[in-house]
């Protein structure tokens, strides 16, 4: 008992080192949050000026006085959202059929997805640009939405985690009648539910994020998700003229992956530990 | 499940259709760059009474509207510069009606016959190629034709610290004494940087492509150097190319430049009051103008600025500007007047978009007293006529600019010797020319 306490207890020196770690992962985001609070003006000559009072929410004030940036918020929420929904169910069920039908050439349909994730995005960016141009589906939600299906990492951690789960389980739920669709639906599924966890926590993470297919397929500004917009907003050399409002950009657009952290800090830590799959 | 799928199936079906405008009135698509404020000018029409190049463009765009109820210019703000946007709206073949484009960019999108030659227009709107000067002229035109409105006129300039440059005894008359040749330059350096114990250059040569560049382009074209003998070929292992490098590597290398700076770190040290010439290009004006307008602040009443000085052959800069350019595509008769009154209406507001600090595109502008009335225009008015851009038929020139910058920079810095830094630049430059379909 005693020899568990001292090993939960850390010596000075391992909390120095934690503390100092953690300075220098949050001083960048210290530094940004300070430099948002500070009016552009003040900045120009002298960045550290973030460092001493007075600060100002003005950044803040001017980035929702803009005429569209709740257009753009709900843009990437719908974007990441459907994105995120279409993912985890056909993930699913790809991880359901891989896992657990015997179909002709599955090994090879499987390997074939995993192709997928050797291929870069911008790899097929041209003609999947063209066959969205043909189907007219630039600047609309499908346009942002459907790329972001295709996603073979999705396949592969669901087929795993469905691998991992006892087949006694099937062979239990059709003894007692359930058909395939009953099993995946009332059976395997509720087991998945960390898999689907982090598998939505990494989907809406990296669709709010993206900025590549947003910039090129919603070219209208009505369509632009928050990552555009907030571009476009940008004047030429805001790095200079306009550093707070830049920041405070910065900070705007991640505080939804802010609250999707604390939502799901769990299933994130766990998906980082590696322990979400069985 | 069927509850929670509904909002979103709901929501998609809600996003699938284009939003279109459904009037009688022209609708003209416009696409831009210069930021976004709608917030603080959305409603503005009076462009005498806003600042800056967004606010000033936003109120240009409200109050042609505004005048002409019959025509409605839709805006749509690119995130800078807008190209990738711009190319897959002509991948898809949905191009704008009117893009802002700098006039490096024009080649590239003429040689593909993506873009309007814009005669057609500027006759409509009743201006003549002679109204433009020779600066923006040259900058639109390929060949013989002339593929977009210019905007302005834009290069490098040198920014000076007034008070810093008394200090060092470089005034005369109340205005600034400039080099006339390489040597003087060097000498003037040492003593301001002897006297003042600050840099007499302040140098962006990290992440800043653009300045180096824009020096060998500069005094290159002063030269009367061949730059470019074909427009698939670049010339830079020439003894006019040495000159220039060794001169600014020497510079650097004396101790009277700053070293390691990026673009904001040298804006933040001229403004600082932290050395006496700031090589920047002619849309800082106004910032640094405000500095020199506000009591306690390091520029106040310190502030001038004037062309690069000749320090070789004639006195030429090197320069670009921007362009409203005319995507083609499919237009009816009505929006092709209404793009042709829009030029009426860009032109005759010239004077507006030069507060920005950009020089005018149409001579009668460049010589008005009211342009020659505003902050240092007078100084700068001349690069107007002194003004050369890249032919027209080079291809690429951002890549360009990018590519032999970055090896020019790494020469100013001492990083590479002069010789491999222009041999590397060339090689890479006329690889890249080569490999266009």
């Amino acid at each position: 008992m005693a020899a568990e306490a001292d090993r939960g207890r850390w010596s000075p020196l391992t909390l120095l080192a934690i503390l100092l770690a953690a300075f220098v992962m949050l001083a960048p985001l210290i530094w940004t949050l300070l430099l948002s609070l500070k009016a552009n003006e003040a900045l120009i000559g002298n960045s550290g000026a973030a460092l001493s009072p007075p600060w100002t929410l003005e950044n803040y004030r001017s980035i929702l006085q803009g005429n569209q940036v709740f257009r753009w918020l709900i843009n990437s929420l719908i974007v990441s959202g459907g994105t995120t929904l279409g993912v985890l169910v056909l993930c699913s069920l790809a991880g359901y059929g891989f896992s657990r039908l015997d179909f002709p050439f599955r090994r090879t349909l499987f390997i074939f997805v995993l192709l997928g994730l050797a291929i870069p995005e911008q790899a097929v960016i041209l003609p999947q640009h063209q066959l969205f141009a043909e189907l007219r589906l630039h600047n609309s939600y499908p346009g942002l939405i459907l790329p972001g299906l295709a996603g073979p990492f999705g396949v592969f951690f669901m087929t795993q985690y469905m691998r991992a789960i006892p087949r006694d389980l099937d062979e239990a739920a059709m003894l007692d009648g359930a058909s395939r669709l009953k099993l995946f639906w009332k059976v395997l599924l509720p087991l998945t539910l960390p898999a689907q966890a982090t598998l939505g926590v990494f989907t809406f993470l990296g669709t709010w994020n993206a900025y590549w297919w947003p910039l090129i397929s919603a070219t209208r500004s009505d369509m632009y998700t928050l990552t555009v917009g907030l571009a476009a907003a940008q004047m030429n050399y805001a790095q200079t003229s306009g550093l707070g409002f830049l920041m405070a950009q910065a900070v705007f657009a991640s505080i939804p992956i802010f609250i999707v952290y604390i939502l799901f800090q769990k299933q994130i830590v766990r998906a980082m530990a590696g322990t979400a799959v069985r | 499940m069927r509850r929670f799928l509904l909002p979103w199936a709901a929501l998609l079906a809600a996003g699938c259709g284009e939003v279109a405008g459904k009037d009688d009135r022209a609708q003209i698509y416009l696409q831009r760059f210069f930021g976004e404020c709608g917030a603080q000018y959305g409603g503005a029409t009076d462009v005498s009474k806003v600042e800056g190049e967004c606010g000033i463009v936003t109120a240009m765009i409200n109050k042609f509207n505004a005048n002409n109820p019959d025509v409605h210019v839709s805006s749509n703000v690119v995130a800078w510069p807008g190209y990738p946007q711009l190319s897959a709206q002509m991948a898809a073949r949905d191009p704008p009606d009117l893009v802002t484009m700098h006039t490096g960019m024009i080649s590239d999108y003429a040689a593909e016959g993506l873009l309007e030659p814009v005669e057609p227009y500027l006759a409509e709107a009743g201006i003549g190629p002679s109204a433009l000067t020779a600066a923006s002229r040259g900058a639109v035109t390929i060949g013989d034709r002339l593929y977009g409105l210019p905007f302005d006129t834009h290069g490098g300039l040198f920014h000076i610290n007034t008070r810093l440059f008394a200090e060092a005894g470089l005034m005369k008359d109340g205005e600034p004494v400039l080099p006339t040749s390489p040597e003087q330059m060097m000498a003037h350096a040492r003593q301001f940087t002897a006297r003042t114990g600050k840099p007499y250059l302040i140098q962006s040569l990290v992440g800043d492509n653009a300045y180096a560049a824009r020096n060998l382009y500069t005094y290159l074209l002063a030269q009367d150097a061949v730059l470019f003998p074909g427009p698939r070929r670049i010339r830079l292992q020439t003894p006019e190319a040495e000159r220039i490098v060794d001169f600014f590597r020497a510079i650097t290398a004396s101790g009277t430049s700053t070293r390691n700076q990026d673009t904001p770190a040298a804006i933040a040290s001229f403004m600082s009051g932290e050395g006496g010439i700031y090589p920047t290009g002619t849309w800082m004006i106004g910032q640094f103008e405000a500095e020199a307008n506000t009591p306690g602040r390091p520029l106040f009443r310190s502030y001038t600025v004037y062309p690069y000085p000749r320090l070789w052959g004639a006195q030429v800069s090197y320069v670009s500007g921007h362009a409203w350019v005319v995507p083609r595509r499919e237009r009816t008769a009505e929006q092709r007047r209404a793009i042709g009154r829009f030029f009426r209406f860009i032109a005759e507001h010239n004077f507006d978009w030069a507060r920005t600090g950009h020089l005018p595109a149409f001579r009668a502008v460049v010589e008005s007293p009211a342009f020659k009335a505003l902050p240092h225009r007078s100084n700068i008015a001349p690069v107007a006529s002194t003004g050369r851009p890249l032919p027209g038929g080079v291809q690429r020139q951002n890549a360009i600019e990018g590519l032999v910058g970055e090896e020019v920079a790494a020469a100013f810095n001492g990083q590479k010797p002069t010789r491999q830094a222009l041999a590397d630049a060339e090689r890479r430059v006329n690889e890249l020319l080569a490999g266009l379909d």
